[in-house]
């Protein structure tokens, strides 16, 4: 246990998904864009092109070189500098046996931790050891972690994405609202958090692999949230029942374009004010959105931008249905729950004794 | 005490920065000096300057990754926390802080 937490696989995971999130975000945001006005990928750049064609090529290329970002990025977090070089090598070695974006998590760890072991353990005689930087450590982690992709992991990573694929391909009506239901609730609960993004990574494998549901409901529950918290604003008009503040009511402004785009971070200042039932409203609005979006097959085509996925869905209205029931769901349970407030309250900061106690193995000292 | 420290999360848009107004709200409410630097989707900012890390009793990095410049606190006591307990507990952590620089101290 000791050793799998020294090798803290998630930290570098988040690291390698901070990274490629803005290429998502951006290679999304160009690929709907170039999709909505009926771009094409630039095959012949002499035959001339429209703005879509480059937007749409554009939009494919940054997605094109995900399994090599993470690569690179877990190579650099795990391994620092020397890292990089292998990761992009071994990323690229990802893209090319077509093992996509898991293939480009397994490599981008096989080339962090070897670039590593070789650091730390390999000792020269004096007169090499201004080779070892320049010549050794890179050309001796590339080769060693492509050569195990290549012979020993690319096979497995490729049967394992391919069972995942049949068997996700198979799924009957009640499994599906099933699995809709669990990503849902996972990807919501902790508002962008960690949770979220190792949902991101699973359903981004799926993506990369042509299974589009899957993260259309991540899409989903993203934004079921913020557009759950508005309408909840509008039923304590119409119900006489003051659920926010003044300041609360504030924040929605800016809440609820942010989560047409699939931020959910705008609501940060509601939920942490009453955490716990933000948070159940949350995942009843994540997991019924995410169920119905999966049973009715919304696919988008993008991994992430929100609202502008729609024209890259084959069934864009089964995603805003399942987009309005989920936000109905969030707005009815949060609303409900949720204790009635003097609008001109100003927010109070707990105390103390209100405060969670710290786990101390979360703690490093060093 | 003097605390620097750098607040880093994995999407770089809202933990971060909340991490950081949380600490330095805990910090100097129990009297303490609190300068946080930010490592978020924006790049660096509040850089933290030598003078600030040269006089700093107790260093905290509040990351869910990889952070830049750690070699820039070498020497320094060093408390390492994931962002989410910053966010949840930040008057806790700074008791705790206080407790490890008494330690230290003895």
């Amino acid at each position: 246990m000791n050793i799998i937490k020294k090798l803290e696989l998630k930290k570098h995971m988040m690291t390698a998904i901070s990274f490629f999130l803005p290429i998502v975000v951006a290679a999304g945001f160009l690929l709907a864009i170039g999709n909505i006005a009926g771009g094409e990928t630039i095959v012949n750049f002499r035959e001339g092109f429209t703005l879509a064609d480059v937007c749409t090529t554009m939009g494919g290329y940054g997605l094109g070189l995900l399994p090599m970002i993470v690569a690179t990025a877990l190579g650099f977090s795990i391994a620092d500098k020397p890292g990089i070089a292998p990761g992009l090598i071994v990323g690229m070695v990802a893209s090319g046996i077509e093992s996509g974006f898991l293939g480009g998590l397994v490599g981008g760890y096989l080339a962090g931790y070897i670039t590593k072991m070789i650091i730390d353990w390999m000792k020269v005689p004096k007169w090499a050891e201004g080779l070892m930087p320049t010549l050794v450590i890179p050309f001796l982690s590339s080769l060693t972690a492509g050569l195990i992709m290549y012979y020993f992991i690319g096979t497995p990573v490729i049967w394992f994405t391919d069972i995942l694929k049949s068997y996700l391909g198979n799924l009957d009506h009640s499994s599906l609202f099933f699995y809709g239901v669990i990503i849902g609730v996972l990807s919501s609960i902790d508002y962008g958090g960690a949770i979220n993004k190792v949902v991101f990574a699973f359903v981004f494998t799926l993506f990369s692999e042509g299974i589009y549901e899957p993260i259309t409901v991540l899409i989903l529950a993203s934004m079921v949230t913020p557009f759950g918290m508005t309408i909840a604003f509008f039923f304590q008009r119409l119900f006489r029942k003051n659920i926010y503040t003044k300041m609360e009511a504030e924040t929605l402004k800016t809440a609820f374009p942010m989560g047409i785009c699939q931020i959910t971070e705008g609501c940060f200042p509601i939920v942490f004010n009453d955490l716990v039932k933000c948070v159940i409203a949350t995942a009843v609005g994540g997991g019924i959105g995410g169920g119905l979006s999966m049973l009715w097959g919304a696919d988008s085509h993008i991994p992430a931008s929100g609202m502008f996925a729609l024209p890259t869905m084959t069934k864009p209205l089964a995603f805003i249905g399942a987009l309005v029931i989920g936000s109905l769901a969030t707005a009815i349970v949060l609303f409900i729950i949720k204790k009635e407030v003097d609008p001109d309250e100003e927010r109070v900061d707990f105390g103390i004794a209100e405060e969670e106690d710290i786990d101390f193995s979360d703690i490093k000292i060093s | 005490m003097n605390i620097v420290g750098i607040a880093a999360c994995t999407a770089g848009v809202a933990h971060t920065y909340i991490a950081k107004e949380k600490l330095m709200k805990a910090g100097e409410s129990r009297g303490h000096q609190v300068i946080i630097e930010t490592q978020g989707l924006a790049g660096t900012q509040d850089q933290l300057t030598a003078d600030d890390i040269a006089s700093a009793d107790i260093v905290v990095i509040a990351t869910d990754i990889k952070v830049k410049g750690k070699h820039r606190f070498s020497g320094k006591k060093i408390v390492e926390v994931p962002t989410g307990l910053v966010v949840k507990s930040p008057n806790k952590l700074v008791e705790k802080l206080e407790e490890i620089h008494r330690e230290k101290k003895k």
